[in-house]
This record gives C-alpha cells, structure tokens and sequence, in this order.
C-alpha cells in the first residue's frame, strides 16, 4: 500500500527525469560529444547519490510551505502536480515541476484549511527570478574567463575541445548531483512529513527514512533518465549547440552552481557564519535557470536580438502552472476524500507535535521489504552498469583489431 | 576520455605531419621546376620521386586524420570542415605531383627566353600555397589571426594570374617562331603550375569562412 500511494512521486520523478537530465547532459549528448549511455550512467549515479546526500535542505522548505499530513493527501498532490506538467507539456507550455509543486501544495492548504506561509512562499518565488539572473550572472563570469583563458593560452583547438569533453562530463556530473540535490525536494518532499519509515542499516552505511525516500525517488528519475530522456538529450541539445562547445559547458556549470547553491545547507552556514544572510533552500527550475545561462551569454556576445518570447513564457509558467496545479489539487482532493474516503490531510494546529495515524509508520516488516527492494535496485544497477562497461570494452577491442586489420591490408 | 589518452596527442601530431609534408611538397615542387628549365634531369627526376613519397604520406596521414577524427568523435562541429579543408590541401600536394609527372612524361620544351617567367610562375604560386599553410596552422591555435594571414594567399594568387597571363600572351603574341601545337603545350604547363595557387585560393575561401565560424 505504502508503495502504491507513492507511485504519484515515482511518476514525478520519472517525468524529471526524462525531462530534466537533458539540461544537464543535453548539450554533451546533442552535439555527440559524449555518447547517450555514459551520460545516463553518470547522470543517474550522480542524481542519486545528490539526492541521499544533500536532498533534505531543499525538501525541508517545502515541508514548511505545507506540512503535507497524511499519505493519501502526499500521494493526490503529486499525482495533480505530474498531471500539470503532462498536460501543460502537451500544450507546448513551459512547466517546471517546481511551480507545479508549489501550486499544488498550496491547493492542499486551502482545502484542508491550512495556513500557507507567506514567507516561505514569497521566499520560494524570489528564488524563482533570482534562479535564472543569477545563473545568467555566473555565465557571463565563467564565458568571460573561459574565452581570456583560451585566448592567451594558445592552446591547440583539438586538445582544448578534449579539455572542453571532459569538462561536459565533470560538470554533468556536478550538474545532476545538483539536481538531484536541488530536485528531489519536487518529488519526494510532499511525502517527507506524511512518511515515518524505520532507518535503514547497511552494514557500512545507514539511511535515515528520508533519505530512503530520496534514494526511491532518485531511482525514479534515473529511470526516468535512462528510459526517456534521451530523444529529449538530443531535440534541447542541439539547440544549445547553436552555442560554442565552451559556451554549451559553462551554460551547464553556471546552472549547476545556482542548483548547488539553493541546495547546500553548508553553504548557508558559513554565509551565516560570515555575518551574511542565510541563502534560502529552495528548489529551483533547472530549465528556467539554464534560459537565464544562455540569455547571459548572448547579453555578454552583444547579441541584440533577444528572444523576449521566451521571458515572457517564463514569467507566464511562474502564474499559470501553480494555478492550474492548485486548482486541479483541490479538486482532486475533493474527490479523494468525498468519493474514494481517503483521508487527505486535516489542518495542523500550531505548536501541536505531529503524532497523527494518518503518518505512515509502517512495521518491521515493511521495512524489510523497503530495504530488500532498495538493494534489489541497486544491485541490478551495478550489474547493468559492468554489463554496459564490458560491452563497450568488447566493441573497443572489435574497433582496434578491424583497424589494425584496414592498414595492414592499405599497405 | 580523449584528455587521457594519447589520442589527442597522436592526431595532433599527425595533423602537423600532414601540414608538413604539403609545405615540403610546395618546396620540392619548386625545385624540381627550377631543375627541369636547367635542364638538370637527374635532379628533376629525384625531386619528382620526393614530390611522390610525400604526396603518398599525405593521402595516409589524411586516411588516419579523417579514421580518428570520426571513430574518436573529435571535434565533432568542426569535423566535417577540418576533413574538407585538409582535402583540399592534400589537392595541393596532388596538382604539384601531378604536374611533375605531366612534364616527366610529355618533357615541353620550354624556351631559354622563357625561363624567368617560368620561374616567376612557379615561385608565386608556389608561394600562394605556402602561405596558406601558417593560416592553417592557426586556425587549430590563434583562429583570431587567420584572416589576416589568409590575405598573403589571395595576393599571391592574384600575382599569380597576372603572370600566368602575361606568360600565355607572350607565348602566343611575340613568339612567332614556335607552331601553335608548341603553344598551345606552353600553355597547358603554365596552366598546371597556375593551377597550385587555384587550389590554394580554394582552400583559403574554405578556411575563411571556417576561422569565422569558430571566432563567433
């Protein structure tokens, strides 16, 4: 059961997944530099361990936005969030999973008669401008250093774009740990405060019941990655492409450090600690951000065509996508508790400790079964991945040995 | 990853080679010109056989270029041009081989009177390509510079025409002498050495837009 009310999440991530990676690994896949399979191993190992490691900051922002308090409330929210962004996606409209999220978890405070924290809020919706300023910002810092570099450096055109491959690989891999840090809180954070599970011990390393929870939805988008988003690599790479191959890889790095940054709890610390303000854990869209990246570039190139079609479709997606989230959240929680009788959440008093029936604390039992799926999950991936390298080692070898074979014949 | 390996490497040195046996090439062509209007045949025959070896290391070196440039997925925006425009060089090699080869096998008898302008020809045009090649080289390191350098290329070419032109005229107009079957053969000489700087304007219009391309 507690599997099935988490499909909704799951799906989310899949839809992530798919869709998301691409930010990532787009412009290393689109433009050939790096081959589809060795960016989804790395992209979905990187996500996964982003998501257990730095996941909670994030989904703790989330949880205060709406302290989502039964598991059948968790699992419509996520369900009407991942129907938003299907939908708005088969409309060609821009849709982040983050302001469907949102819209929905506000959608369930208004039905269950709960307070939305306006600060959390308009502290969610500055990140959402800042995300993408900010990633336009560090964009142009990092072309400019990038081309000063290149220039006065000399180097050789062929190992500077070796330089540029491994870098696309690096920064992938950086990328999709930060948005599986920055992103997870979308898919699993509106299970976090309906979800008590038993940590987990694995000899050489426990997880706690939210990182559990992060580790599934992890899986999720790696699936999601590996699955689906490869034709999705391939269309939104070779736009990007339209970039130079150093351009495409400071786009990447640039929206990975702002994912990063509105992701790690350490990082605020030491602003703090420096007497700065905290920096807000918040989930931002990758998407929007890497728009502001490639706007920033062309700002920096004196490119005077900008494409304000493309502002104004974002500004639309902050409004449109969680309004129609919220909405069709409300309804469908309607539906859930007056049709179906589930229970949906009730509204949380203030200052009361949260020891309601409606969390899941599921037994020993269920634990078990959690834990042998995870390493079930996990094992599987291991063995695709040695599959995957020895299949690549054989086509290598194939390749050496006709080679050798065509020259010796040539001469 | 191809920073780990010696592939990179390899091909870059490879590409230089290649750079390396046209500029050769251009120079034993010239030679070999100079050593056929001295009547030197021994010595022609020899810068024919050098002019043949590299010419046979370019069409190897570029087989090799184009295999790891394509199996190894290097440069893969810029592939398709890189492979065009050493084409286009390797033609270079291939007109001064081949116009060697023409006057081994037909052996034109050029007039003493001449000799200057034949000389003439084939130093421009030969210097025409040879400057293409530093334009090429910095297109890999400094594509900022590369239209400038490109421009030795175009003058050369120009001059070229001119004395080709000139040449022609004068075998046809103040060379009475001669039958029209000994000019018309002139002619055909002249229009293979010309034929270098050709190839070379060729490849320069190709790296041209190429250099912009990559600035942008």
């Amino acid at each position: 059961m507690i599997l099935f009310f988490l499909t909704s999440g799951l799906f989310l991530g899949w839809s992530l997944g798919a869709n998301d990676a691409s930010n990532v690994f787009g412009s290393a896949v689109g433009s050939k530099m790096v081959s589809f399979r060795k960016a989804a191993i790395i992209a979905s190992i990187f996500l996964i361990l982003g998501a257990v490691i730095q996941g909670a900051g994030a989904a703790q922002t989330l949880g205060k936005l709406g302290a989502v308090n039964a598991i059948g409330g968790s699992f419509t929210l996520a369900l009407a969030a991942a129907l938003t962004i299907y939908v708005m996606t088969k409309f060609s409209l821009p849709v982040s999973t983050t302001q469907a999220i949102v819209g929905a978890i506000i959608g369930w405070n208004i039905f269950t008669g709960n307070r939305t924290d306006s600060g959390t809020l308009s502290k969610i919706v500055a990140t959402w401008v800042s995300g993408p300023v900010l990633g336009a910002g560090f964009a142009i810092l990092l072309f400019i250093l990038i081309t000063r570099i290149k220039r006065a450096s000399k180097i050789h055109l062929i190992t500077f774009e070796s330089f540029i491959r491994t870098g696309l690989i690096i920064v992938g891999a950086f990328g999709a740990y930060s948005l599986g840090a920055n992103n997870i809180a979308n898919v699993m954070g509106v299970f976090v405060p309906a979800f008590n599970l038993q940590p987990l011990d694995f000899g050489l390393f426990s997880l706690t019941s939210n990182q559990q929870l992060f580790l599934l939805g992890g899986l999720a988008i790696a699936v999601g990655i590996i699955t689906y988003s490869k034709k999705v690599m391939e269309t939104i790479g070779a736009n990007i492409v339209e970039l130079s191959p150093e351009a495409a890889m400071v786009v990447v790095l640039a929206q990975s450090l702002v994912l990063f940054i509105f992701s790690s709890s350490g990082l605020s610390n030491l602003f703090i600690r420096i007497g700065l303000p905290p920096i807000p854990m918040v989930p931002v869209s990758s998407s929007q951000v890497i728009i502001g990246c490639v706007i920033g570039i062309g700002l920096y190139k004196g490119v005077r065509n900008i494409n304000f079609r493309l502002l104004g479709e974002i500004a639309i997606g902050w409004i449109a996508t969680p309004i129609m989230s919220g909405l069709l959240t409300f309804f469908s929680l309607f539906f859930m508790k007056n049709i179906f009788n589930i229970e949906v959440g009730h509204k949380n008093v203030e200052g009361a400790q949260t020891t309601d029936l409606s969390i899941i604390s599921p037994d020993a039992h269920t634990s078990e079964m959690i834990k042998y799926l995870l390493l079930g999950i996990i094992i599987i991936g291991i063995l695709a991945i040695t599959f995957y390298l020895l299949l690549e080692r054989k086509k290598n070898r194939e390749l050496r040995v006709s080679e050798e074979k065509f020259w010796k014949n040539i001469k | 990853m191809a920073v780990f390996t010696r592939t990179t490497k390899k091909l870059i040195l490879k590409i230089d080679e290649f750079f390396d046996n046209i500029e050769l090439g251009l120079l034993v062509f010239r030679e070999g010109i100079k050593s056929y209007l001295d009547k030197d045949m021994e010595s022609f025959a020899r810068h024919l056989q050098k002019v043949e070896t590299l010419e046979n290391n370019a069409d190897n070196l570029q087989r090799t270029i184009e295999n790891e440039m394509i199996t190894h997925s290097i440069l893969p925006q810029h592939r398709e041009e890189v492979i065009k425009l050493i084409d286009e060089l390797d033609e270079i090699i291939d007109s001064a081989k081949s116009s060697l080869n023409e006057i081994y096998i037909e052996m034109p008898d050029i007039p003493p009177i001449l000799n200057k302008d034949f000389i003439s020809l084939t130093e421009t045009s030969v210097n025409a390509a040879e400057e293409l090649i530093p334009a090429v080289r910095a297109y890999f390191k400094a594509p900022y510079t590369v239209r400038e350098k490109l421009l030795k290329v175009y003058y050369f070419e120009s001059e070229t025409d001119k004395i080709s032109m000139n040449t022609n005229r004068r075998i046809f107009q103040e060379m009475k002498e001669i039958d029209l079957a000994h000019k018309a053969h002139l002619r055909y000489i002249v229009h293979h050495i010309e034929n270098i700087s050709d190839e070379a304007q060729k490849a320069a219009d190709l790296l041209s837009a190429m250099a912009i391309k990559i600035v942008m």
